[in-house]
């Protein structure tokens, strides 16, 4: 009915920022896949405060750089460097560049996280870029998850 | 449910997100408990609105407690409440949005800011309400307001103009407890934001003196002019500390300077709706009693048998306000 | 500096008595007052007048006998009175109130550089005018003043709302209610009173000469309409106690108990 605006979710426990709005969980590409670009932010559940980002991410040739299932490194050919934060983690280049990082913020009876990335896929196509607060992603993409991904096993 | 045909066109209940010390003012998670129960009786959906600099806290909280919507304008210029630059971006909201009903908690913002809006886009506007229902057979609010200082109730409809806008008294309605697991749709409209270049705000700071806040108190302990001196109008303050109350007072006892105007209940004062008010010396002018007459339990104490104030009065107590209220501090402390 | 205060005259609520069997207000035989808090803003007009000079105007929509208020208002010292009075603007919203006294003051020669409200009435107590009028003359408002400052072109305003002090500067023209925290109205001598009443400066403005149509004032004019008056459910009077004071503190410390304020003394004492 009405153009003008942007639409997403909001749960009541956690949201990431992605587009400059809230969401619950997000992914790029197709999670889970073996050999090619994606990016999991998982829908937190109550009872949680952290959350849960697998990817599997490319350099900007297309090359294979690192696979992170629920915040750990898998493999990591680019030999990323993986840094804890007093409230999240970054994901580094060999050279100190940044790649990727996730902070949560915490509130009284929720929380809140942001991502900031600027990721490529195995065709060396930009995915996602910083943008002030939150970051723009391209591509395919599930923006409002309400709940946890199921993985194939 | 029939409806005037103008008013075939708007649907949706919306709540305006008063989220000033948020934890203390409950207004606005009272509003969208009954503005949920309102919006289920006119099968439509509720929205809280929340416009502020950065507010995703708030939009969450909101969620957390039933609104079905949150729309949001996060601005810098929103950062400070301020009426004009409000009702210019809540006005134009409104005509792209037509939502049917607009509540507000009637804090002083609400209350200063609603007319502005109410009269912006041309619409009625109740307030102070005590009550909203949907009247079955023509699908508008009835928005009950106290009428003649509280003496009466007055059932007001808006018929034909949209929305129906009103702002309610704090405590009117009961919040919905907190539910980590919802989740909402959110609404980030296109829209400009400007200043108002004619208002500065050029401070703002919390108020001193450990902050009265009658209007949300739950126990609510107040004097008139029988407490006979301010040494003994101050056994107020410490009964109210063992009860973890607070203070109020009639117009006398302010003008014979026992204690500050911001603790004046009445007409020209505050409002309360405690579950308990302790009321000790005062005879029970009207211009005092349509103050306190929404407590649920009241206690009156004073030496006239016939004072007025026995007439509302849960228990009354014949006797001198200041011996009970000394002894009573006595007792309590004995208990601790 | 020129100001405009808008006035409502309102049952004396020292003489509202109680019809306990109907439970409705008695207002026959009762005294007729400014609203206090109007007495408060005309006293911070007469006050911005001695400062700065020029002219006070007060304004009122009501009922013939509403002239009483404004003449009042020119024994304290203000320079003309307006009676906006007409059978078409009984019935009145705050919606259709505010653009009778805004259309009233927009007709002002010259436009007032600040209008002045009270915060509320005592009567219908909602305090929507003022911000309507500002609202209808796109001016600033600022509510519940209770400190005002003048500067070349602008006021320094202070208030109170929401446990916040809230100071703003705000250009001229403008729209301020105040708060009886501002200053303490005068009372009036007779001497005033008196030369009031033998003043000839109340204008009384029509429907036509505000240049306005039935349907825009009045009942007609309004979006809220009153389908039912009734009673509150009076408080039905409770147990009375009378004795000595340890008797008194006995029973409330059992209704202290009773509602959970504070614990049950343990029996084994």
């Amino acid at each position: 009915m009405v153009s003008n605006q942007r639409e997403s979710k909001i749960s009541a426990h956690h949201n990431y920022l992605v587009n400059d709005a809230l969401t619950p969980g997000f992914a790029l590409g197709n999670p889970g896949s073996k050999d090619g670009f994606y990016f999991l932010a998982d829908v937190v559940l109550p009872g949680e405060s952290t959350p849960r980002v697998s990817a599997r991410l490319y350099d900007h040739e297309g090359e294979f750089l690192v696979e992170l299932v629920w915040n750990r490194i898998k493999a990591n050919p680019g030999h990323t460097r993986f840094q804890s934060l007093p409230n999240g983690f970054r994901l580094l280049y060999p050279s100190g560049e940044a790649i990727l990082s996730v902070q949560t913020e915490r509130f009284t009876n929720g929380y809140l996280s942001r991502i900031q990335g600027k990721l490529y896929d195995e065709k060396g196509g930009l995915r996602m870029e910083p943008s002030l607060e939150s970051v723009t992603v391209y591509g395919k993409a599930s923006l409002t998850l309400e709940s946890p991904f199921e993985f194939s096993a | 449910m029939k409806k005037a045909d103008h008013n075939k066109s708007y649907h949706g209940v919306w709540v305006f997100g008063d989220y000033r010390h948020y934890f203390q003012n409950r207004v606005t998670l009272q509003l969208i408990a009954k503005g949920r129960e309102l919006a289920q009786t006119l099968e439509t959906s509720i929205t809280a609105l929340v416009l502020g600099d950065h507010v995703n806290q708030y939009a969450m909280e909101y969620v957390a407690h039933g609104a079905d919507k949150i729309m949001i304008v996060d601005h810098p210029a929103l950062k400070d409440y301020r009426v004009e630059t409000y009702t210019k971006v809540i006005a134009e909201l409104i005509e792209r949005y037509k939502p049917e009903i607009f509540l507000g908690g009637a804090t002083a913002f609400g209350r200063e800011l609603f007319p502005r809006i109410a009269k912006r886009v041309k619409t009625g506007l109740s307030a102070d309400c005590v009550a909203l229902e949907i009247d079955p057979e023509t699908g508008n609010l009835v928005q009950t307001t106290p009428a003649w200082g509280g003496e009466l109730l007055a059932d007001v409809v808006t018929p034909l103009h949209r929305p129906q806008m009103a702002t309610v008294h704090p405590g009117t309605f009961r919040e919905l407890p907190h539910d980590a697991s919802a989740v909402g749709r959110v609404i980030y409209p296109d829209i400009t934001v400007e200043a108002d270049g004619r208002v500065q705000l050029l401070r703002s700071k919390t108020q001193p003196k450990g902050k009265v806040n009658l209007e949300d108190a739950q126990i609510v302990i107040s004097g008139g002019r029988g407490m006979g001196s301010k040494d003994q109008f101050d056994l107020l303050f410490e009964l109210a500390d063992l009860l973890d109350g607070e203070v109020g007072a009639t117009r006398p006892a302010i003008r014979a300077e026992w204690t500050d105007e911001e603790r004046l209940l009445g007409q020209t004062g505050k409002i309360v709706k405690p579950k308990l008010l302790i009321t000790v010396g005062a005879s029970g002018a009207l211009q005092y009693t349509v103050g306190v007459q929404g407590a649920e339990v009241i206690v009156a104490i004073n030496r006239d048998p016939h004072a007025p104030i026995f007439n509302m009065a849960d228990l009354g107590l014949v006797g001198d306000g200041r011996a009970v209220v000394a002894q009573l501090i006595d007792e309590l402390r004995k208990r601790v | 500096m020129n100001i405009a205060v808008c006035i409502k005259q309102v049952p004396d609520t020292h003489t509202i008595r109680i019809d306990e069997k109907r439970m409705t207000i008695v207002r026959e035989g009762g005294d007729n007052v400014i609203n206090a808090l109007d007495c408060v803003a005309l006293e911070a007009a007469l006050d911005l007048k001695a400062r700065r000079g020029g002219s006070i105007t007060v304004l009122t929509m009501g009922p013939p006998q509403s002239e009483e208020a404004l003449r009042e208002a020119l024994g304290y010292g203000a320079d003309t009175a307006i009676l906006l009075s007409d059978p078409a603007f009984a019935g009145a919203d705050t919606l259709a109130t505010s653009h009778v006294l805004a259309r009233a003051i927009s007709r002002l020669e010259p436009f007032p550089d600040l209008i002045l409200c009270g915060k509320q009435t005592s009567d219908s107590d909602t305090g929507h005018v003022g911000p309507q009028i500002a609202e209808e003359l796109d001016l600033p408002q600022v509510c519940g003043v209770d400190e005002i400052h003048l500067e070349e072109n602008a006021l320094v305003v202070k208030r109170l709302s929401d446990g916040l002090v809230e100071t703003f500067r705000l250009s001229l023209p403008a729209l301020l209610t105040v708060s009886n925290a501002l200053c303490a109205p005068r009372r009036p001598s007779f001497g005033d009173l008196e030369a009031a009443f033998s003043m000839g400066s109340v204008r009384t403005w029509r429907l036509d000469d505000l240049g306005l149509n039935p349907d825009e004032v009045g009942a007609s004019g309004s979006a809220t309409w009153v389908v039912k008056l009734r009673s509150a459910p009076p408080k039905a009077r409770g147990e009375i106690v009378s004795g000595p004071t340890q008797d008194l503190v006995d029973r409330l410390i059992k209704k202290l108990e009773a509602l959970s304020v504070i614990d049950e003394e343990s029996r084994s004492q």
